[in-house]
């Protein structure tokens, strides 16, 4: 696989402030990667920066093939973007609002006509083609604005933090929304610092803090490099003492990093072990006599992983140097 | 890169850019009933005050019996399409900056400016694309003033071609002062900044400058010294008016003498129109010999004369106007600048390498 968005050192920096601290990024062709960090990461000027919004002070980056530098015209082109906070022009009907677009791309009449249909079926707007903008729903409008960076086709997608503002349903319609198009063959980066939002949609992230790409990969190859392995839960079948041997138990099992008993009764494990780890520790668990109902894996790994990982001050060893 | 490419480049991006903008903004602009209440309030307006003047000028010249009546009709044509002159200049003063001031900063205010910004339309292409939907809506209030203005051929004392010359101040008063708009909203991200920060700089280039005009002409020593330069004017569009109306006066009349004051020339008082030709009035020296055989003597007509003085005319309003389009260009390249997201003040010269490689530097 190729490389369709490179970042190379990427610097920002504000009269004293470094916005960006060296950001190096690869995405590859087809993939959802998501830059995930806290507010105040740099995820957005990294974004700005790819969109040609931002010159940086250092470092380049290239969409296709084309420097965002040098070839700034070119890149717009394969590049579709949809800022964090944006606006609409009032006065202006979904349709227009899309031929507006389409036409800055210089796109001829008759091809604006079609793409507009096309695009408001599939951002499902093909019954507001004649509302006005200013009228649409925040989600809508959401919809709208990825519809207008689809209009000239883009390799490429760029969005800063989509889903921002949304509700639980819009939220799951626009995650819809972004796998149909991967299917139709874009790449797209996304932002976010709503974690269980990029996790059931990214093939790849990269965490990042204070300016700096602490890791970078999928996130089993993340989890595995850093061996936070996960949060495990454990439902016991006690109370009281019993309870609290369990944890005791569990606490001074290998691999298990804590061990803490929830309201619920369940008992939490930091667990830094494999798979196969987890069935061994189960297995000694019940020979133990400890009676298990319930053992699994807590879903939200890429918030664990996020904390684990921006805990640190040094970024995350690459798998060699980790090896 | 030679000039057909060059030429190439910018008629593929920034053509199908600016018809982009204007398509949308005058999509917006016309909706609804509002272009069509404006136009015909400017008219209503226009129209207006000119009937009035006209009135205040028929009742003066009823009460002076010394003049021809034809003469006075001239006088009163000549006063009407002044005060029409005047009346609009000031209205494209408060109108173009108006429209203009508020269409950059309100894209920033409303957040839509990055998504134009990432499309590959130039940002020569977004602000001129803006100033010239911004200012159609203007232009069209002066063409649907013309109408009006050429009421004024009625009374005589007027001329066409100096209706035409108005006209052409008027617009590019209105091109001027609409550049400074855009500027204005491109520099400051705030809508109302914007406004009034143009309206600051449209009393600077109109009354503030002239003041100072004033000031030096009154403080320095006016037999010998030098008068002050009379490029102090050149963006006060009412002074380029009042030369528009001494061209109607054959030279000689109340607006010729601010001008002259203003040029430091007074051949114009000779006499004669500045293109050969003299309209009969008031102070207007026909030199006998000039005057053709036949019913003339009908004050306000145009007759030709061999004029000895030809070229004085226009003495002053083209390099007003002159002026303010370069202050036009100027102001919008400067927008232009303050629209582009990056390499802002680094024009890129084709064959120059850049200075630092990109990438890798920062070690």
């Amino acid at each position: 696989m190729t490389a369709i968005v490179r970042a190379d050192g990427l610097v920002k920096r504000y009269d004293r402030t470094l916005a960006i601290a060296g950001v190096d990024l690869d995405v590859a062709e087809g993939e959802i990667f998501g830059l995930v960090g806290p507010n105040g990461a740099g995820k957005t000027t990294t974004l700005r920066i790819l969109a040609t919004l931002l010159e940086p002070t250092a470092g380049d980056a290239e969409i296709a093939g084309w420097s965002v530098r040098r070839n700034p015209n070119e890149v717009r082109r394969v590049l579709g973007f949809m800022p964090d906070v944006f606006g609409v022009y009032d006065d202006m009907r979904v349709w227009e609002y899309l031929d507006f677009f389409a036409r800055c791309y210089g796109l001829p009449a008759a091809t604006r006509k079609r793409i507009i249909g096309d695009l408001l079926e599939l951002v499902d707007l093909a019954d507001k083609r004649n509302a006005y903008v200013q009228g649409l729903s925040r989600g809508m409008q959401q919809r709208l604005c990825l519809a207008h960076a689809l209009v000239h086709d883009p390799k490429v997608l760029l969005l800063d933090e989509p889903a921002s503002g949304l509700d639980p349903r819009a939220r799951v319609e626009l995650r819809e929304l972004l796998r149909e198009l991967r299917t139709l063959g874009k790449t797209i980066v996304i932002s976010s610092h709503i974690l269980p939002e990029l996790e059931e949609l990214c093939t790849s992230v990269a965490i990042v803090d204070r300016g700096r790409v602490l890791a970078h990969g999928r996130i089993a190859d993340i989890e595995q490099r850093l061996r936070v392995g996960a949060v495990l839960r454990a439902r016991v079948l006690a109370d009281g003492e019993a309870l609290e041997a369990a944890r005791d138990w569990f606490a001074g099992q290998p691999d298990v990093a804590a061990s803490a008993i929830l309201p619920d009764g369940t008992v939490e494990l930091g667990f830094r072990g494999d798979e196969a780890g987890a069935a061994a520790l189960l297995r000694a668990a019940i020979a133990a006599d400890i009676p298990i109902a319930t053992f699994s894996r807590a879903a939200s790994d890429l918030e664990e992983l996020f904390l684990q990982v921006t805990g640190q001050d040094e970024p995350v060893p690459a798998p060699e140097a980790a090896a | 890169m030679t000039g057909a490419t060059l030429r190439r480049r910018v008629s593929r991006l920034a053509m199908p850019g600016i018809t982009a903008i204007g398509v949308k903004e005058l999509r917006g602009r016309m909706r609804g009933k509002r272009a069509f209440v404006s136009v015909t309030v400017y008219t209503l307006i226009v129209a207006g005050f000119a009937w009035m003047v006209g009135r205040i000028l028929v009742e003066s010249a009823q009460n002076q019996f010394q003049f021809d009546p034809t003469y006075q009709a001239a006088s009163i044509g000549r006063g009407i399409f002044m005060a029409l002159m005047i009346l609009q200049t000031l209205m494209i003063l408060v109108l173009a900056p108006a429209s203009t001031a508020g269409t950059i900063s309100s894209e920033r205010e409303k957040q839509t400016l990055d998504l134009l910004a990432v499309t590959p339309i130039s940002s020569v292409a977004i602000v001129v694309g803006k100033l010239l939907s911004a200012l159609t809506w203007v232009f069209v209030l002066i063409l649907a003033s013309i109408p009006v203005t050429a009421l004024v051929f009625v009374y005589g004392g007027v001329a066409p071609d100096d209706v035409i010359r108005g006209y052409v101040m008027l617009f590019v008063t209105a091109i001027a002062f609409g550049a400074i708009g855009t500027f204005f909203s491109s520099l400051l991200r705030r809508s109302g900044a914007a406004t009034g920060m143009t309206f600051v700089a449209v009393l600077i280039a109109t009354v503030g400058l002239s003041f100072i005009w004033v000031f030096m002409r009154a403080t320095t020593d006016s037999f010998f010294a030098r008068r002050p330069p009379e490029a102090l004017f050149y963006l006060n569009p009412f002074v380029g008016q009042v030369d528009v109306a001494c061209g109607t006066e054959g030279g000689t009349g109340s607006w010729c003498q601010i001008i002259d004051e203003i040029t430091g020339t007074s051949l114009a008082n000779f006499g004669g129109g500045g293109d050969g030709r003299v309209i009969i009035n008031e102070g207007g020296v026909i030199p006998p010999d000039a005057v053709p055989a036949g019913p003339v003597g009908r004050f306000g007509d145009v007759v030709a004369v061999n004029d000895p003085f030809a070229g004085e005319r226009d003495r002053y309003w083209p390099r007003s106007a002159l002026t303010l389009m370069l202050l036009a260009v100027g102001f919008t390249a400067a927008a232009v600048q303050l629209v582009t997201p990056t390499r802002r003040w680094r024009p890129r010269l084709p064959g120059i390498p850049r200075r630092r490689r990109p990438g890798r530097s920062t070690e």
